[in-house]
């Protein structure tokens, strides 16, 4: 599985017109063959995008999870479809670090007894409140 | 620091029981939904093997990021299996994949990537794969084809062609079948028809004989009838002959040679002339031949005749045994 256009240096969402030029200059006789029969055709098109799709999802998967080299990804797939690895932390961590943000708040909230300080904040506004009415008042 | 709400699938994990049962359940889904939304039988299987899992929370959410091909829930999935599902315990849920990819025949070629992303995500090795998918499928595991290339297409198109020539030759021959059990059916109709018009005209020419023989029956009775009738007459007729020979006996004397005479003798097949011994001799042969009873045996309407001729035969003798 190769990654046409990529290899003939289009986005994936390339127009009809720019997909025939490319393949016009394209200088490799196979590739261009096969781009003309794959990407030349409305219903081959979409098949292979959609396919192309899920095989760059995986390979960001794969970029990911550390799985650039396994076994089950070689040649012209893990050539055209592996991806350096990115900044992005993995998505467990993410959860973990969420938990444990959620877990802090809430036993902060419980250690410095939340809902008798909320109280006592609502007490003091109404009397900082009533002071300045009566200030305003008189 | 992460901020933002738990998504979904998040917030599935933190419920559930068991986080790699869930994560493994939203993977199948994924297998199943890359080729294309889930359908209904799809999502009955999923939900027969979620009450084997101990997830404890509904399927419905899981679907619904499966046919959106939920990114970070797969990826977060994919992480959870990594961590808590590698090596041997990877076996079980990589049947179950395999299984659930081939419900419709062969696996498309996306969920033989998803397949071998799944292989090497839980460290199962190529052939430990290929053991499992020829137990699971029945045949060899063989590397999926590559849409990118013109062979794949060509060999579709060549595949498609020959569906077509194979639909279109069963089409033919269940057509010719169709003519084939009409014509045998015109056949058999006719052959009915004919029958029915042989069983009819049968029945005509039995209905002809009937009638015939009810004429005929009529016919001999009349004609018994008329010979009974005749016979009386003729009695009446000798009776009163008789009476008037025997008063004429010795007036007047028929002459032996006059015409009834010669009538006679010619019935009884004599010359003019003939001696009485001679006429006895002519009447017992004759009468033997022509006695009825001698045709007994062949019908009524012989028996008749016979006694027709047997009466005239007798006539003849009796009238020359008293002319004499």
């Amino acid at each position: 599985m190769r990654d046409l256009y990529q290899r003939l240096e289009l986005q994936g969402d390339a127009s009809d017109h720019d997909i025939q030029r490319a393949i016009e200059a394209c200088d490799h006789s196979a590739l261009k063959a096969d781009a003309r029969v794959v990407l030349g055709n409305a219903d081959r098109r979409e098949e292979y995008d959609a396919l192309l799709g899920t095989v760059r999802d995986i390979g960001l998967l794969r970029a990911r999870l550390g799985l650039t080299h396994g076994p089950f990804w070689q040649d012209s797939t893990a050539n055209d479809f592996s991806l350096p690895p990115d900044n992005t932390g993995a998505r467990h961590d993410l959860l973990i670090a969420r938990v444990e943000r959620a877990v802090s708040l809430h036993n902060r909230w419980r250690r410095w007894r939340a809902p008798w300080l909320f109280a006592a904040l609502l007490l003091g506004a109404a009397a900082i409140g009533a002071a300045l009415c009566h200030l305003w008042l008189s | 620091m992460p901020s933002g709400r738990f998504n979904p699938f998040e917030t599935l994990l933190l419920t559930s029981r068991s986080q790699a049962d869930t994560a493994g359940l939203m993977l199948l889904a994924w297998v199943m939904a890359c080729s294309g939304p889930l359908d209904a039988a799809q999502r009955k299987r999923l939900t027969e093997l979620a009450r084997e899992c101990r997830h404890g929370h509904e399927i419905e959410p899981i679907f619904a990021l499966a046919d959106r091909q939920d990114f970070d829930a797969i990826q977060l999935a994919a992480e959870v299996m990594q961590k808590d599902r590698g090596g041997e315990q990877a076996y079980p849920f990589m049947r179950q994949a395999i299984a659930l990819s081939i419900t419709s025949g062969e696996p498309s070629i996306t969920q033989h990537h998803v397949l071998r992303f799944l292989a090497d995500l839980l460290g199962v090795i190529p052939s430990s794969f290929a053991t499992l998918y020829a137990e699971q499928a029945g045949k060899p595991y063989a590397v999926p084809d590559d849409p990118s290339r013109r062979d794949y297409w060509l060999a579709r198109e060549h595949e498609r062609q020959q569906q077509e020539a194979r639909q279109q030759e069963q089409a033919a021959r269940r057509r010719a079948q169709e003519a084939q059990a009409r014509q045998k059916e015109e056949i058999r109709r006719e052959r009915e028809r004919r029958e029915q018009q042989a069983r009819e005209r049968d029945r005509q020419r039995q209905e002809r004989a009937r009638h015939e023989k009810t004429q005929q029956e009529k016919a001999r009775q009349e004609r018994a009838r008329e010979e009974r009738r005749r016979e009386q007459a003729r009695q009446e007729r000798w009776h009163q002959e008789r009476g008037s020979a025997g008063q004429n006996r010795h007036r007047e004397r028929p002459p032996t040679n006059d015409a009834r005479a010669h009538r006679a003798l010619a019935v009884l097949g004599l010359p003019p002339g003939a001696s009485r011994g001679e006429i006895r001799k002519a009447y017992r042969r004759l009468a033997q031949t022509h006695h009825p009873d001698r045709f007994f045996a062949e019908g009524e309407a012989r028996m008749a005749a016979a006694s027709q001729r047997f009466q005239r035969v007798k006539n003849a003798y009796d009238y020359l045994m008293r002319a004499s």
